[in-house]
């Protein structure tokens, strides 16, 4: 039996956070963006990057970052190097896999990055994300075939199940962006600042029927990074440690074929429940939610199987205002990936540790001792859960 | 018939499922110890994961589980014409997704029966889509 007898035993935090220019910043690769990142994450947190002694890196969608990212920042004797592939969960298992790795003494600072340079200047930005390139082979081509290609086609389907089974509408939908655009008005970082109304949203285009334009997802160049280390050592560092309380994994595995819950629930129910009981928290402790939000209609069932509302009732409680500034249930306080910036998990994580910190300005929640942030990645195939506090867990 | 699917070659895994393609036979993957049905893709079955999947013939009728509608672009000779494409329930419980070429959006809902049928479009074997029923 293995005994911990690291410092670590007391649990981990995130120590640093790095964000860069977001959205339409060109002539710059993933590798730039992802360095600039780690270096404003480790400065955040007082520590210089020979400090650095684990890295772990997400490569995104085009693969564009990697294991050479270490080479690229000369370290040395890394003791912990992966690149962690689990799309938009991936932010989330990064921290959970560099929190397990410091507790059992692996590492001591582990940086975790996600960089990703999609846009090109002149070039559309639905084109960065098109649908698959893939030979069109096999009967596993028959749905890329049929249409079914890209994410937003394959979150309508998702979408339109939970609309016809439990009457949740298009403006219920819009509510979420409203909500999004009003906490992303507050937020510097934010790429989409104009206010929109409920109006706009239902005049916005059709992407693919029931989603508009103003359910989906920015496209952003940029990075994200973060520190995490032992608790006991980032409360010696420069800013407020955001403590890791609990974690969860939940990757639904849905298979194609009658009594699936595709579009219905998702892996945030197991991933949440096994996240909060780790914390030893209910959910109704939780402050301030911030939440993968592809589109609008993943903001929504995520409240709904993290329990913030009943099954079903998702649609009523965002359109009441309670996730929007000033309601009772204050989430995506920085604008999410529909307003802010998308950075895959790590769009939500920022937020969380920005808010846990009490940084947030203009938009901080006053109660912010406990923040729940998901991480959903495929068409809700993978899905991550964090609880983290600016309080160390007694 | 009017689709836009695009063109699919066969691969060894696939070469039952085309050849009964062209005879406009839909096969699954059944699993004889579960008694269960799995999509053409399926290596194992999709409930007891037993290894023991078999190509056989289908009844081709199903039900409409969800769908999304893709406005199509408009050119100067024709209107935009918009992609159906929706999951189908098959009476063997598996689920597939196609395409439903020329339906008219406002005639689906959950539940609506649809059968599989067939188009081939060029440099393509034949592909199912669903027509309502």
């Amino acid at each position: 039996m293995g005994v911990i007898t690291h410092e670590a035993s007391g649990g981990t935090a995130i120590a640093g956070l790095g964000i860069t220019q977001m959205g339409k910043v060109y002539g710059r690769s993933a590798t730039d963006f992802a360095v600039e990142a780690i270096t404003l994450a480790a400065a955040d947190a007082g520590l210089a990057l020979s400090d650095i002694d684990g890295l772990l890196v997400n490569p995104g969608v085009k693969n564009d970052t990697d294991l050479r990212l270490q080479s690229t920042l000369q370290m040395r004797d890394t003791r912990l190097l992966a690149t962690m592939q689990g799309f938009g969960s991936s932010a989330g298992q990064m921290v959970q896999y560099a929190s397990m790795a410091i507790a059992n003494g692996m590492a001591d600072v582990v940086a975790c990055v996600y960089a990703d340079a999609p846009l090109t200047e002149g070039k559309r930005a639905g084109a960065s994300y098109g649908g698959q390139k893939r030979a069109m082979e096999g009967v596993q081509s028959l749905q890329f075939a049929a249409g079914l290609q890209a994410a937003p086609e394959r979150y309508a389907v998702a979408a339109r199940r939970h609309m016809e089974t439990y009457g949740t509408t298009s403006e219920q939908l819009g509510a979420v962006a409203v909500a999004a655009r009003q906490w992303a008005a507050m937020n510097p970082h934010a790429q989409m600042r104009e206010p929109i109304t409920l109006a706009d949203h239902q005049e916005s285009r059709t992407i693919a029927d029931p989603l508009r334009l103003l359910d989906c997802c920015l496209v952003s160049n940029g990075a994200v990074a973060i520190v995490v280390t032992s608790s006991e050592r980032a409360e010696a560092l420069q800013q407020p440690p955001v403590h890791v309380w609990g974690w969860g994994q939940a990757h639904p595995g849905y298979v194609n074929r009658r009594d699936s819950e595709f579009g219905l629930v998702t892996g945030a129910a197991r991933s949440g429940a096994g996240a909060l009981a780790m914390a030893g928290v209910k959910v109704d402790e939780i402050d301030v939610r911030e939440l993968y939000d592809c589109f609008t209609y993943t903001t929504l069932v995520t409240l709904e199987d993290y329990g913030f509302c009943a099954k079903g009732e998702g649609g009523e409680f965002v359109a009441s205002g309670a996730i929007a500034p000033g309601g009772s249930h204050p989430t995506n306080t920085g604008g999410g990936e529909l307003s802010s910036y998308y950075m895959w998990g790590m769009t939500p994580l920022s937020e969380a540790v920005i808010q846990a910190r009490g940084q947030g300005g203009d938009r901080q929640v006053d109660k912010h001792d406990l923040v729940m942030v998901s991480g959903n990645g495929g068409v809700l195939d993978f899905h991550s859960t964090l609880v983290v506090s600016p309080h160390r867990k007694s | 018939m009017l689709h836009s699917l695009k063109a699919v070659v066969r691969d060894d895994h696939s070469a039952p499922f085309f050849e009964a393609a062209a005879e406009g036979r839909l096969l699954l993957r059944f699993s004889p110890s579960s008694q269960e049905w799995s999509e053409p893709s399926a290596r194992v079955c999709s409930v007891s994961q037993a290894a023991d999947l078999e190509w056989r013939e289908a009844s081709g009728t199903g039900a409409l589980v969800s769908w999304t509608v893709k406005p199509g672009r408009a050119t100067e000779d024709r209107p935009a014409v918009p992609t159906v494409i929706g999951i189908v329930e098959l009476e063997e419980g598996p689920w597939l997704p196609l395409q439903l070429p020329e339906v008219d959006p406002a005639d689906l809902s959950v539940g609506r029966a649809v059968r599989v049928d067939w188009v081939q479009p060029e440099g393509s074997e034949h592909l199912p889509v669903a027509v309502l029923a």
